[in-house]
């Protein structure tokens, strides 16, 4: 979720997402993602801002989150067990999904969740603000509020409870420019004990195409302070996009290149400092429209193999997903299935 | 699941479906296509053969669904009229993948010429363990098989069975795991008889001996069918084991099942269901148990591929498991 995690330590798990994509024009940590809000609208994701006014001027290069959520979304997530999610649309500002996961390997859960879409339009297909909110049957709670304060402003508070102790709470304030984007997150501020994350992060196009910029994070606890600074080069073509990151905690470059209609492949390296251990992998997401389906495949340098596939039953409005991964080194073997309707 | 694997030392029923043992092949139960047609479709006056014993109980076990966990992959070939090829992947969570090559060596029609060629059916495993299967029709009425199987390196199984198939009565006897170097030996002699058009009598005697010990085991066995249904009774001093069959309509069968055993105990009721919808290329089998498991198994065929699409979940609510099953069957 953000790099606030990934400073933080321990980092609680990020809640796993509800279903499908995030709506157009709403920034989404990964691993929350939201179901498409009624009425469907062709999703224009968020590098909305990239809109080139006239050729002299520079995209805005959009949030500093997304540098590399192209190439992760190629790859394929883990699932195992059976998960049945059923998300119902009650009205054009109102939606709510219920998600049963039976597990084979921890607990089995019930989670509900709802979300609600404001009517203050600021784009073709954006609206705000945006609630979201998931309850889980052990009483452990996620909620997102998103808020476009003024035209370039966006502001976003998030809280997460682990039953019912709050392990997250943060909020941030996003400003576009013309040609740059820059965010500053207060991550778990705690008055009374003294502690606290903030994060501040800047992203500037220097060519239509670079993106050059920056992360600092600054983290305060009794006795204790320090900060991390990274520096992130994006470089987008055509049909490729290729990121760096490189900073004190480490490396993560990837890089996602678009083949054809149908295929899409991404190669990641990530290099953690922390951890002391690096991993490469190579994913690739294949889509045939005329079947519906989606098949999405990946090969890791931790001998993990893994493939998802998904495929709408129409005229059903249902969609059946398998899942099956395969660690060699350790010889684990999960596999699951699961229904989403709606 | 005759009485030479409940003498054993197998457990693996017992737990079904969550025993990590290997799941006990059914090899002692015939294969289908060795049994006549089923009984109520006999038209002429005399009584009907009735069937060997160990399909007694088999169209009520065919009702529940089977066990399944991991993903399964399983490839069949058809070489000739005569040979039949298979490989077989499962990687599963709980239990050590493999790798199976399946042949067999059988005439596909039961009307051609050369009525007595053998039956061979052998199976190999990546660890090394074997199941071979040969049947031989002697003469029109006498049939005789035989069956080894291992478990790696060391034979665990090797059985030998005659039977005898007159106009209303059914006789076999098998000897199982003769040991001339420790003394042991298993015999079981079968015995069915037709005594109405519905109605079938029979019984089982198990003999067993060792070095230290030897017994015996009588079983009665009785069966009535109609045309929509089969209910079926053995019962004896190794325990009891009754099931009931019931076609409501084209598409929907349904089966309970009860089981008793005096040697582990436990008794055991199951109730279970298989739904047909042929429109769709969709058969659903579901359970429902007295030991807290429910399970369903979706088997879908995938035209116009070859291929069949299998999942199923089983649910052990008394201790809390849960396993998933995803299978392609290719060919």
């Amino acid at each position: 979720m953000g790099s606030v995690l990934a400073a933080s330590s321990p980092s609680p798990p990020p809640p796993p997402s509800a279903a499908g994509s995030a709506s157009p024009g709403v920034t989404m940590p990964p691993g929350f993602g939201m179901p498409p809000v009624p009425p469907a609208a062709p999703p224009t994701g968020s590098g909305a801002g990239k809109e080139q006014r006239a050729e002299s001027l520079l995209p805005n290069p959009g949030a500093f989150d997304e540098c590399h959520r192209k190439c992760k979304e190629v790859f394929p997530m883990q699932m195992e067990g059976v998960r049945l999610v059923v998300n119902k649309g009650l009205s054009n500002h109102f939606q709510v999904n219920h998600s049963l996961l039976l597990s084979t390997t921890g607990d089995s859960s019930y989670r509900f969740g709802a979300t609600f879409v404001g009517s203050k339009q600021t784009g073709p297909a954006e609206f705000f603000p945006v609630m979201v909110g998931d309850m889980d049957n052990s009483g452990s709670l996620n909620s997102q509020i998103i808020h476009q304060i003024s035209s370039r402003i966006r502001s976003k508070v998030a809280f997460q409870t682990q039953q019912q102790k709050f392990v997250n709470w943060q909020g941030d304030a996003e400003f576009r420019g013309e040609d740059f984007t820059a965010m500053v997150t207060f991550g778990n501020p705690d008055v009374l004990a003294g502690s606290g994350i903030i994060i501040t992060h800047y992203l500037q196009s220097i060519t239509p195409s670079l993106a050059l910029g920056g992360e600092l994070v600054y983290h305060r606890r009794p006795g204790e302070e320090g900060s991390v600074l990274s520096l992130v080069g994006r470089y987008t073509a055509s049909d490729f996009i290729a990121t760096l990151t490189l900073g004190s905690a480490g490396a993560h470059a990837s890089y996602y290149h678009k083949a054809n209609e149908q295929l899409q492949v991404g190669v990641e390296f990530e290099a953690s400092s922390r951890m002391q251990d690096s991993s490469a992998s190579f994913g690739y997401q294949l889509d045939v429209p005329k079947a519906n389906l989606q098949f999405k495949g990946s090969v890791d340098s931790n001998w993990v193999v893994g493939a998802t596939l998904e495929k709408k039953l129409l005229p059903l409005p249902l969609s059946l997903v398998l899942c099956a991964f395969l660690n060699h080194q350790k010889n684990k073997f999960q596999c699951g299935f699961g229904i989403t309707i709606g | 699941m005759g009485s030479v694997l409940a003498l054993s030392s197998n457990p693996g029923h017992q737990n079904w479906p969550f025993s990590k043992d290997p799941l006990p092949s059914r090899w002692d139960a015939h294969p289908a296509h060795w049994d006549r047609p089923p009984r109520w479709e006999r038209r002429d006056g005399r009584l009907p053969n009735p069937g060997s014993f160990h399909s007694l109980h088999r169209s009520c076990k065919d009702v529940f669904p089977h066990q399944i966990e991991g993903v399964k992959m399983i490839i069949n070939k058809t070489l000739s009229s005569f040979f039949k090829v298979s490989h077989t992947l499962h990687l599963s969570a709980v239990s050590p993948s493999y790798y199976r090559f399946h042949v067999e060596h059988l005439q596909s029609d039961d009307y051609s010429k050369d009525k007595d060629a053998p039956a061979l059916i052998g199976e190999m495993d990546s660890s090394g363990s074997l199941n071979a299967h040969a049947l031989l029709h002697l003469t029109e009425r006498v049939r005789a098989r035989t069956v080894f199987q291992s478990q790696q390196s060391q034979f665990v199984t090797w059985q030998f069975e005659t039977e005898y198939r007159g106009s209303d009565f059914t006789a076999a006897v098998t000897v199982a795991n003769p040991d001339i170097l420790r003394e042991s030996v298993i015999l079981v002699a079968h015995f069915l008889q037709s005594v109405s058009s519905g109605l079938v009598l029979g019984g089982e005697l198990v003999y067993h001996r060792g070095r230290a010990e030897e017994g015996g085991i009588l079983t009665l066995a009785g069966q009535y069918s109609r045309p929509n249904w089969v209910a079926t009774l053995n019962a004896g001093k190794g325990g009891a084991h009754a099931s009931y069959y019931h076609r409501a309509n084209k598409q929907i069968q349904v089966g309970v099942e009860f089981e008793a055993s005096t040697r582990t105990q436990e008794t055991t009721t199951s109730f279970g269901y298989q739904m047909e919808l042929p429109e769709a290329n969709m058969v659903f089998r579901g359970m429902i148990n007295s030991r807290c498991i429910i399970g369903g198994v979706l088997e879908k065929r995938l035209t116009p591929l070859p291929a069949t699409l299998i999942m199923g979940a089983f649910v052990n609510h008394r201790g809390d498991k849960l396993q998933v099953g995803l299978g392609v069957n290719v060919g």
